[in-house]
């Protein structure tokens, strides 16, 4: 039947033509509901009552009596801090690691999991408690971490993640986004360029150029030849000069747009000798 | 950064420290939240912004449930301003008054002010104001004998220039990632903790405090009549005094330069960058004409914005500078929206393109159209306004924008394309 011209086209029509004379199946939403079985549960969701509030109390019957396991059920105590989870820990100790993996949507590089490989956490444990445990103090915590450590260590945020309950994406995001936590050690000696439109209109924009060019790197990273980094400067020091550079928290003023390629030239001179 | 005493005849509300402290909570204590509701309106008159403002307090004592908190907004997001820092080292009295009074009117238990993590003397300042105010009965339990509790907390934040958006800032205080939100809900609705929130800048709260201790009415008197009090100006570039003003709305730019001393010996001005670093050129011959206030800078392009001005000499390349700003502006953000992620980026191209003269006839229809859509799609005030350095420069700066992209190799490639 295939060779035949128009074979495919006779049975599309016979198909449109059966349906063409069937009764109509459009089901008017929410006027008329669909005919569903009873053991269909559509989307998952929690029930409110009707203030709003959520009536779960957090028993974990459900997750227990999910058949295949895709219920993981946690919640908080009653100020908002611990994250609970009712139920024998083998049911979901395991899952929890795996979930907070995929939630967070990203796995932690190489480079940092290594570095955070066997740390003493006596001291993020600290901060936590200091904190009481609040997710909401995050930023603190994290201020906190990265003085006793110098840097944010991926084990000391897992651990906080898993004691205060937020999401390992949460705390990752938090550890991110502000520029003045750091994930990795020795960020010991900068030079930071000042960005501010001052600075830019007294040809800052021109030095970060030069410095880049002469020390071979980028803003934000190292310089090849020392222990520096390039950096840009989070605000402007009261009272400081523009075009401003800073090395280690000290403002540099013989500097302008002009002699920037001298001045880096010196500077190269003093590391090398 | 330097206090520039205001000339004879300028209204100081908000640097001028008050001889009788405490005396603005006493008064919204004695008139009562609706009370001291209706004297601010009455100083806001039909100013947008002002209004935004009072019916943000009023809806957030209108809201339901008892949980409410008042932000104290202090932290810059312009890397280069220093005015909520003076205004906290010079004032803070009237800033830490004027949390409580809002604290008072919404009904709010708690209030944050939020600083930058190193203005250390701020903060003091503030320390100082909130132990005196607990010492003498003026916050806590039973504030100022009004029954209500008033706690008073400072949280210095840094990290990020994004904190300043006031949905940021939220998010920062609760320990999250320094994304905006888009707004409805206001945070009078659902703010710091999912709570109804009021976030002030710390120049509205000492304006609140000066209006109850004082008048509405005699606010209301203060600059510019559609847009009245003052506003905190800090003044640099090429200038003779660089420093800090407090400005009556209304004062034409010129005569913001001369109060602060004129342009730099020596130094020819070119234009004036209003606004900070999403700031917009004004060239040297509108400053005469232009008054700052919301509306008078509405007109030739810019906006208060940070409250920096930055006098420009005749030394400054235009393009350069506005595709720089446009380049930190691009860096900043911090990537929420898709237009602002990328659009902030292709921005700050075309503007290096016009400093290359590598700038194709397309470039300025696309700077055009690229800046409405990014500014279009805004989530917040950093990419509604990222785009008007380049903006403005096109707009007064045309020749010097094209002088460099008609040299050869700019017509050469620019033919090629097409």
């Amino acid at each position: 039947m295939a060779r035949i011209p128009g074979g495919g086209i006779v049975r599309g029509m016979k198909l449109t033509l059966t349906r063409f004379f069937q009764p109509k199946r459009t089901v008017l939403y929410p006027e008329a509901k669909p005919d569903i079985p009873p053991r269909n549960r559509g989307r998952l969701e929690l029930v409110t009552d009707e203030h709003g509030a959520l009536k779960c109390e957090t028993c974990f019957q459900c997750a227990q009596a999910c058949p295949i396991e895709c219920i993981d059920m946690g919640g908080t105590d009653t100020k908002g801090r611990f994250a609970v989870h009712w139920g024998p820990a083998e049911q979901y100790a395991e899952r929890r690691e795996e979930s907070a993996a995929r939630r967070s949507g990203r796995t932690v590089s190489d480079a940092a999991a290594a570095q955070g490989s066997s740390i003493d956490l006596a001291a993020v444990d600290a901060a936590l408690e200091r904190f009481d445990y609040d997710p909401h103090a995050m930023l603190g915590i994290l201020e906190a971490i990265q003085g006793a450590y110098g840097y944010l260590p991926v084990d000391a945020l897992k651990r906080v993640s898993r004691v205060t309950g937020a999401w390992y994406a949460m705390v990752y995001g938090t550890a991110t986004f502000y520029k003045h936590l750091a994930f990795e050690p020795g960020r010991t000696r900068s030079i930071a360029i000042c960005r501010c439109a001052p600075c830019l209109a007294a040809g800052s924009g021109r030095v970060a150029g030069t410095l880049t060019t002469e020390f071979a790197t980028e803003i934000g990273r190292a310089i090849p030849w020392s222990n520096l980094r390039l950096e840009a400067l989070p605000g402007h020091l009261l009272d400081a000069p523009s075009p401003l550079v800073v090395i280690d928290g000290e403002p540099q003023r013989d500097l302008s747009a002009r002699n920037a390629e001298s001045w880096a030239a010196a500077l190269a001179g003093r590391y090398a000798a | 950064m330097k206090h520039l005493p205001a000339p004879k005849g300028w209204a100081q509300p908000l640097l001028q420290p008050s001889t009788e402290p405490w005396a603005g909570l006493r008064a919204a204590v004695a008139a009562g939240p609706q009370g001291t509701l209706q004297r601010l309106e009455g100083a806001a008159r039909h100013q947008p912004t002002a209004r935004v403002t009072v019916e943000g307090w009023r809806a957030a004592s209108n809201a339901t449930g008892s949980e409410r908190y008042v932000v104290g907004h202090a932290y810059e997001g312009d890397p280069a301003v220093f005015t909520s820092r003076l205004l906290l080292e010079a004032n803070a009295q009237s800033v830490v008054e004027g949390l409580a009074i809002a604290a008072l009117t919404i009904g709010a238990t708690e209030a944050i002010l939020a600083v930058r993590a190193d203005e250390a003397a701020a903060i003091r300042a503030a320390e100082t104001v909130i132990a005196a105010g607990l010492r003498d009965g003026h916050l806590g339990l039973n504030a100022a004998g009004s029954g209500h509790e008033i706690t008073i907390s400072i949280h210095p934040l840094q990290g990020s220039s994004m904190i300043s958006e006031p949905t940021v800032l939220l998010k920062a205080l609760d320990g999250k990632r320094g994304q905006p939100e888009q707004m409805p809900p206001y945070p009078s609705s659902i703010g710091y903790r999912g709570k109804p929130t009021v976030v002030s800048r710390v120049a509205t709260l000492a304006a609140a405090t000066w209006i109850l201790a004082h008048d509405a009415a005699a606010y209301a008197e203060i600059g510019d009549p559609a847009q009245p009090g003052t506003l905190l100006v800090q003044v640099g570039g090429s200038i003779a005094q660089p420093g800090i003003i407090e400005v009556p709305t209304g004062t034409t730019l010129a005569d913001i330069i001369a109060a602060t001393g004129g342009v730099s010996r020596g130094a020819t001005l070119k234009a004036l960058l209003v606004g900070g670093p999403a700031g917009g050129f004004i060239p040297a011959q509108l400053l005469a004409a232009t008054p700052y206030s919301d509306a008078g800078l509405a007109t030739v392009g810019a906006h208060v914005g940070s409250g920096a001005i930055l006098a420009l000499d005749t030394t400054v390349a235009i393009p350069e500078l506005a595709a720089m700003l446009a380049r930190w502006s691009a860096d900043e953000a911090c990537g929420k929206t898709i237009p602002c992620r990328i659009g902030t980026r292709r921005l700050a191209e075309i503007g290096q393109r016009f400093v290359d003269g590598l700038a194709g006839p397309a470039d300025a229809a696309r700077l055009q159209a690229l800046a409405a859509d990014v500014a279009d799609s805004a989530l917040c005030a950093h990419e509604r306004l990222a785009p008007t350095p380049l903006l403005t420069g096109v707009r007064y700066f045309e020749r010097e924008f094209y002088s460099v992209a008609a040299t050869p190799v700019a017509a050469s490639t620019a033919k090629g394309r097409n």
